[in-house]
């Protein structure tokens, strides 16, 4: 045993925290992180979906207070008073092919209202599932920064322990050459090397490991607040404008009841058509918007779904280079954790 | 001002929950027969309007400033709710998971409130806008004839909320115009477009005048037609603080009719009686009205509606009269009402005024 090198190190275990680190566990924390990200992306996608199928609804609503306001106004009637209000009619589900006289104006118009009513409310369903969503995700940034934490602590830990074996191992090399040549002093000594060396391989692993760690939680993290940020606008725009939808229709029920007795009645047809234009304009707006956020969906969450996956194959390639490195390779690793950790100790000589 | 929009005022809580409160009570102290509407489908819709301001769903309730009842806005608000609830809720998911995140966000909390308002409304049944049903009463085939009952439930353009029964005889050899269309079973019935839009438009006529109307109909011997009325609603709800008068500051009702009850609400609630409560006042009239063979006296013993012969003049009257002989109807119309403590009397000023008697259900501040 070497007289002057301190081998108590050898017998030390480093206080990591957390459950040790491999690639692999890494691997499968970072995915476990990921899960939670791609789940979004998923909601966000079958929001998508939905956003479509309401659009569509909504454009078929609009289309039909168009034509009636389009009739009322008398800009819809080249067939003919009959076929102006027929083809109007005919936009109203069960009533295709029904005669002039044969339905009530004033129920017409509470039934094409209540539809209104259920799709503006339809459109305003996203507003709390997308704020569930973006608390969900802050959550998760919380759990990260946790993560990104235990990493920076672990991989000081790892750095402070290379650079005590890397001491020691210094020394045992002077050791080994004032021992005599073939000596039992000497292979003592050399048979500590190999300790030495192969705890700084393991710890400085265990430096890149962390290092990476922390790295790829910091990246992960500025994707989920990204993806948070983009949740948190899109429920506040939508709130913001079926909020408007709501109270317009709100307003053009009113009118609807009060002309409600006399709809029939050719005198108020003007009435009407104002009744009408309240809630095209509401529907415009609503649809208007949905239009506007499936661009939003459209041009934002697949550019965002891409560079999740650039991010994917970055990392996915780094561990997979680094499963692949030799002895070689090792020995440069070691190598570049020394001056990494001597660099460190230079610029911060009071922390270990 | 509390007039929003066109004959629409908003109350908001307090005082909107009292509102709701009193009318939930008004239409279970008022003993509705099958003449009204649902009372039950009223109640939920009520007490659907009061859960939602109560847990925040909404922040405000529309009113008919005429008719004094929530209006189109508000019946379509619960109607839509209802019909979206299975849906909301499976998105939504368990309730105890966003009761257990409650302080975590302001979404967590209101999420949850609206996972009870969307879990009870949908296991109620609602009062609908409007709602037509045809019941076949008898079918004789070797006679060829049926009888049918014709329903219609509807929220009226004036604001009331109203059931109409029509109980009508066919003859099959005019089918070929036939108002109401027999299934091949032989068991139901729907009227036809044409009927059903000379109903629901004329559904605002009382019932003598509808009677005459639909017995010009070719090949339908019209036996009975019924109205229950639900409102007018005259309310007056104290909002804190002083009114001009130095009384308390009152909500209430900003259209009343221009009938005997009208204005002698109006006067009251102009009066040092209102200006000087602190409870909040309803009153809310109950009327039906039936034209029909079998009624034994003609009588109206409604004060603010009397009987068409007597509103008019002498040369329309005459004409009228002539009618009725083709058509052997008689006509009753009653109208009762529900009143807390300091309207009481102004219903019973009117009633005597017009020398009609009526019950009058107490209706106690809650």
């Amino acid at each position: 045993m070497s007289a002057k090198a301190n081998l108590d190190v050898l017998n030390r275990q480093v206080a990591y925290s957390g459950e040790g680190i491999s690639v692999k566990s890494l691997e499968t924390e970072i995915h476990q992180e990921r899960t939670v990200q791609d789940g979004k992306v998923d909601e966000l996608k079958g929001l998508r979906a939905r956003n479509v199928e309401i659009q569509g609804a909504m454009a078929d609503e609009l289309k039909k207070l168009r034509r009636f306001s389009d009739y009322l106004n008398g800009a819809a009637t080249k067939g003919g008073f009959l076929a102006g209000l027929k083809e109007v009619l005919s936009y109203i589900p069960g009533l295709k092919g029904l005669a002039l006289s044969q339905r009530s104006i004033e129920e017409l118009l509470k039934a094409q209202y209540h539809l209104s009513a259920r799709r503006v409310k339809e459109a305003a369903e996203y507003v709390d599932t997308l704020k569930q969503s973006e608390q969900d995700l802050y959550k998760e940034i919380d759990r990260i920064n946790v993560k990104i934490v235990e990493m920076a602590k672990n991989e000081r830990a790892a750095l402070g322990y290379v650079l005590e074996l890397k001491a020691v191992q210094e020394q045992l090399k002077a050791d080994e050459q004032a021992a005599e040549a073939g000596s039992v002093e000497q292979r003592d000594i050399q048979a500590n090397a190999d300790k030495v060396y192969a705890k700084l391989a393991e710890h400085s692993t265990n430096v890149l490991l962390y290092g990476s760690a922390e790295e790829r939680y910091a990246r992960l993290k500025d994707n989920t607040r990204k993806l948070a940020e983009t949740i948190r606008n899109l429920a506040n725009d939508i709130q913001q404008y079926t909020t408007a939808s709501s109270i317009k229709l709100d307003m053009a029920s009113a009118q609807i009841q009060a002309i409600g007795r006399a709809a029939d009645a050719a005198e108020v047809m003007l009435e009407m058509k104002r009744s009408l234009d309240v809630m095209t304009e509401s529907m415009n707006v609503t649809t208007q918007f949905v239009s506007d956020t499936q661009m939003f969906f459209r041009s934002n969450l697949d550019t965002f779904i891409k560079d999740l996956e650039t991010f994917d194959e970055t990392t996915t390639g780094l561990l997979e280079e680094n499963l692949k490195k030799s002895r070689d390779i090792e020995e440069a690793r070691i190598k570049a954790a020394i001056d990494k950790a001597m660099a460190r100790q230079a610029s911060a000589p009071a922390s270990v | 001002m509390s007039i929003v929009a066109l004959h629409t005022q908003a109350l908001v809580l307090p005082e909107a929950e009292g509102y709701l409160d009193l009318l939930g009570r008004a239409l279970q102290a008022a003993r509705l027969n099958s003449a009204f509407p649902d009372r039950r489908q009223l109640q939920s819709s009520v007490d659907t309007l009061r859960e939602g301001l109560r847990l925040g769903v909404y922040g405000e309730l529309y009113v008919d400033a005429r008719a004094g009842l929530p209006n189109l806005a508000s019946f379509t608000r619960v109607c839509t709710d209802h019909e979206l609830a299975a849906a909301s809720l499976a998105r939504m998911g368990a309730r105890g998971e966003l009761e257990a995140r409650k302080d975590e966000a302001e979404v967590f909390a209101r999420m949850a409130a609206k996972h009870t308002y969307l879990e009870r409304l949908q296991s109620l049944e609602v009062a609908p806008v409007d709602h037509h049903r045809v019941l076949l009463r008898r079918h004789d085939p070797a006679s060829g004839t049926a009888a049918f009952r014709i329903e219609l439930t509807k929220l009226d353009a004036s604001g009331v909320y109203l059931r109409l029964v029509i109980e009508l005889t066919q003859v099959s050899s005019l089918w070929r115009r036939k108002v109401v269309d027999l299934e091949a079973d032989g068991e139901t019935a729907a009227a036809s477009e044409g009927f059903r839009a000379m109903v629901y438009r004329c559904a605002d006529l009382d019932a003598e005048t509808l009677f005459v109307r639909l017995h010009g109909v070719e090949g339908v011997q019209v036996e009975r037609v019924a109205r229950g009325v639900i409102g007018p609603a005259l309310f007056s709800l104290p909002v804190g603080g002083t009114g001009g008068a130095g009384g308390v500051a009152v909500r209430r009702t900003m259209e009343a009719p221009d009938d005997a009850l009208g204005r002698a609400w109006h006067a009251w609630s102009l009066g040092v009686g209102a200006a000087e409560t602190e409870r909040p006042e309803l009153l809310v009239a109950f009327a039906t009205d039936c034209a029909a063979g079998d009624i034994r006296d003609e009588k109206s013993n409604d004060p603010v509606s009397p009987l068409l012969a007597e509103r008019l003049g002498a040369q329309e009257g005459g004409r009228y009269r002539a009618l009725r002989e083709r058509y052997p109807f008689k006509v009753f119309k009653d109208r009762k009402f529900v009143a807390t403590p300091g309207l009481k009397a102004v219903v019973q000023g009117v009633c005597a005024g017009a020398g009609t008697r009526n019950i009058v259900y107490d209706l106690r501040p809650g």
